[in-house]
């Protein structure tokens, strides 16, 4: 009991912590890069991309961002976390915008 | 051309972002100077500062959820959307140091800790003092998102058409 009792302030006061993790992303310059969906955020139209020599890729679709599979245009929610991608990015100031997405599996 | 509405999705952030930054900052001062006061006043500062966290972490992370509305429009537009970023990751930050000193100042508050209080009181401030640290740094990079990006701002024309 006493242990839990200081555990629990110990606990509380280490919760914020766990969060403070959350990585901070990268800009690279224009060009095509392969990576893995580290996470899809639909209502935003929105993926991060970890590529293959570790940089996370914060990618808004615009209207004219063009998705496919296997050559063929696909919707946004084929967009799955852990999925392999090509992405074409064209960098505008340190702007990161996808220009055109392959998913590759 | 019309003047743009004003009641735009990316409205609502800067709208409620401000209660938190001054709720949460004068919570810090009240609980930072009843550590130091005694008698008849410490009673006041405490109470004072535990309602102002209370109300201030709501808020902040009534904010988080503003500012994550805000983000999907206004990060396409930005020229640097890695400030944004940065000021989200502060945002957090700030929201989860708050929540975990409210937390404990309601553990503390209900007597469902009772080992060390003084020591536990103090690291309630601690996390504060760190929160305001974070919260100042988020104000600094929203602001910048603001002043140095238009981040979310209306730029009428030159000739200020839809103004007449």
């Amino acid at each position: 009991m006493k242990i839990t009792k200081m555990l629990l302030p110990a606990l509380v006061a280490a919760a914020p912590f766990f969060y403070s993790c959350q990585e901070s992303t990268d800009v690279v310059e224009s060009g095509t890069y392969q990576g893995t969906i580290q996470e899809v955020e639909p209502e935003k139209d929105e993926i991060y991309v970890k590529t293959d020599d570790g940089k996370v890729l914060e990618l808004y679709f615009t209207e004219s961002t063009t998705l496919t599979h296997n050559g063929e245009t696909v919707p946004f929610d084929h967009l799955k976390e852990g999925g392999k991608v090509e992405v074409q990015v064209e960098k505008t100031g340190q702007r990161l915008d996808p220009v055109a997405v392959k998913i590759l599996e | 051309m019309s003047e743009p509405t004003f009641w735009r999705t990316e409205i609502w952030h800067p709208l409620s972002v401000h209660f938190p930054i001054a709720i949460l900052l004068l919570a810090t001062i009240a609980k930072s100077v009843a550590l130091f006061v005694q008698g008849d006043q410490k009673p006041f500062w405490q109470k004072a500062g535990s309602y102002l966290l209370y109300l201030g972490f709501i808020t902040a992370w009534v904010a988080i959820y503003t500012g994550d509305m805000a983000d999907g429009i206004v990060s396409r537009k930005l020229c640097d959307p890695t400030v944004l970023k940065d000021h989200e990751i502060a945002a957090f930050n700030v929201a989860y140091l708050f929540s975990a000193a409210a937390a404990l100042n309601l553990l503390l508050s209900f007597g469902l800790i009772k080992v060390w209080p003084k020591a536990l009181h103090v690291l309630t401030v601690v996390l504060m003092l760190i929160g305001s640290g974070y919260l100042t740094y988020a104000g600094h990079l929203g602001a910048q998102v603001v002043y140095q990006q238009a981040g979310g701002v209306n730029i009428p024309t030159s000739d200020c058409a839809g103004f007449e």
